[in-house]
């Protein structure tokens, strides 16, 4: 989906870009750029709702201000979408240009409507534990707050689907052998986990927070129309670190559907993790990892693949330990 | 007998059981919770807690590891030798800290020590799921490989051997690693002399019912 993005005084990122691959963890400290990466990607659809802007002649522009350039695989390879921005966070204009070579050079309707399907969560297990409307039970919204609703219609209107859900959650928690949801009075539904070999159910409200996450991501990735762009903070927020294969594998699913079976387009997903369990699970694809560096108030990205002494470094360490460690960069500056 | 298995993961230890169940020639019970380790060199960091925890707390009578040998140096003949050492070899490494930790501990629940299985696959466990079924897949062919400075294929595409992906899920590579061990249970002999190193486990292990 995405090919590439380049930032230009946008907030800590002031020189930099990045290639993106269907599946990008980002690490670094905190105040790096991972979450300016998603930001500029949320003010591209916002950008893209709108009518498209005649471009700027050259005295129009503003070269100090910030400026965000994307670049996208086929179909839209043949166009280039600049963010112009009036502050150092907030973009304003979306400028998008037909390159000399690519696809879907007049497709920008096209482009238009995958990008606006691109979704970034931040989940919140209070608001995922919370009764939700069944009239919101569409797509899941950005805090998860109404994956109750979602999981009913889901249920009501595509059984398969949920059944798939229901047999990977229970396999993922044992301890669990039926979810349930009630819908009351005032058309709210409430969601539960039975616990196996008794009739108690233990409400939203009392599952753990890994549980909760995991519920959500589980909807993503069991989601037969799922967003083109998924981008997920704090991937590894609440989950133990026994489940980080199967977070792992559930994101895979959506970015390589193939190798789950699926038929459906893959999603580009971005997610974000301080977890070196996590990443001790991608030795095998460090193309798949986004480095962020901060020196001083500049931020940068570089890819774990491209250390050329990465394999003989895995000899003798983990790639959390060697995070951890500072050796690959990413870490926080100390005084 | 009661076995205790450091693995990667559950899959992993899945079809390291129906291997283990072939050698021994029986059911054995398990050490509950599973032990896990992220990976080399994370197996050898934790395997000195291991080894105590399993001597002092429980009645476990073994423990079986089993690591990749990614890109180090592959066990031979000639490591078996009293008191040879190859410090890049993960076979001589691990026995060593076997060595290492129960040569002091007083007995414990009726027994001196942990019995030890120590198994490398090379380069990697799919390797041993792919014995018996591709020709070109053998310890000797890696070894070959190393010594040529041109391996006759990577990690990654012994899991797309395997599994059909190099990114299967957990369920895949149970699912897998069964129907694969399942296949091989019942007569060994061609998993031993293919991958020496899994040999080498399945020597320990028989040697545990002389000395038990």
């Amino acid at each position: 989906m995405i090919a590439s993005v380049a930032f230009r005084n946008f907030k800590a990122l002031r020189e930099t870009s990045l290639i993106l691959a269907p599946f990008n963890l980002v690490i670094g400290p905190n105040g790096s750029g991972k979450t300016s990466l998603i930001e500029s990607i949320l003010q591209l659809r916002g950008l893209a709702r709108l009518p498209l802007r005649e471009p700027l002649s050259d005295g129009e522009r503003r070269p100090e201000t910030a400026e965000i350039t994307f670049l996208f695989n086929p179909p839209f390879d043949g166009l280039e979408a600049s963010l112009s921005c009036v502050s150092e966070a907030i973009c304003d204009f979306l400028q998008v240009t037909p390159l000399p070579r690519g696809e879907g050079v007049d497709d920008w309707a096209g482009l238009r409507a995958r990008l606006l399907s691109m979704r970034s969560y931040r989940f919140d297990h209070e608001t995922i534990a919370s009764a939700s409307a069944l009239r919101d039970g569409g797509e899941l919204a950005d805090d998860g707050a109404n994956l109750a609703a979602v999981l009913a219609v889901r249920k009501q209107k595509h059984p398969e689907e949920f059944a798939r859900f229901r047999a990977e959650l229970i396999r993922i928690q044992p301890e669990y052998d039926e979810i349930n949801l009630v819908e009351k009075t005032d058309h709210t539904i409430e969601l539960g986990l039975r616990l196996v070999g008794s009739d108690e159910v233990v409400s939203a409200d009392g599952l753990a927070q890994g549980t909760l996450y995991l519920m959500a991501i589980l909807a993503l990735a069991f989601d037969t129309s799922p967003p083109a762009i998924v981008c997920i903070e704090e991937i590894d927020r609440g989950i133990h670190p026994r489940l980080l294969r199967e977070i792992r594998d559930l994101l895979y699913r959506l970015s390589y559907p193939a190798s789950t079976g699926e038929t459906r387009a893959p999603v580009q997903v971005i997610t974000t993790t301080h977890s070196p369990y996590l990443l001790d699970l991608f030795r095998d694809h460090p193309e798949e990892v986004v480095i962020t560096e901060k020196h001083g108030r500049t931020a940068h990205f570089t890819r774990l693949s491209d250390r050329a002494d990465l394999s003989s470094l895995l000899e003798d360490g983990s790639l959390g330990d060697l995070w951890y460690s500072g050796i690959l960069g990413g870490v926080p500056d100390e005084r | 007998m009661k076995l205790a298995v450091l693995s990667e993961s559950p899959a992993d230890e899945t079809a390291i059981a129906i291997l283990m169940e072939a050698v021994l020639g029986g059911h054995f019970k398990h050490v509950h919770p599973g032990l896990r380790a992220r990976g080399w060199p994370s197996v050898e960091q934790v395997l000195p807690s291991i080894i105590r925890h399993l001597h002092f707390n429980t009645d476990a009578d073994g423990l079986v590891v089993v690591v990749d040998s990614d890109d180090s140096v592959v066990h031979t003949s000639e490591h078996e030798a009293p008191s040879y050492f190859h410090p890049q070899c993960r076979m001589c490494r691990l026995r060593a800290v076997f060595r290492q930790n129960t040569k002091k501990f007083p007995a414990a629940h009726g027994r001196n020590r942990i019995f030890r299985g120590v198994g490398i696959a090379v380069p990697a466990v799919e390797a041993w799921y792919l014995c018996g079924r591709d020709e070109q897949v053998s310890e000797a062919a890696w070894v070959e490989g190393q010594a040529t400075g041109q391996q006759p294929y990577s990690r990654a595409e012994l899991k797309f051997r395997v599994y059909g992906t190099d990114r299967p899920n957990l369920q895949l590579e149970s699912r897998r690693a069964l129907e694969e061990v399942r296949r091989q249970r019942h007569d060994l002999r061609r998993l031993e002399n293919d991958f020496p190193s899994f040999a080498a486990l399945a020597r320990d292990m028989r040697s545990w019912q002389k000395n038990s």
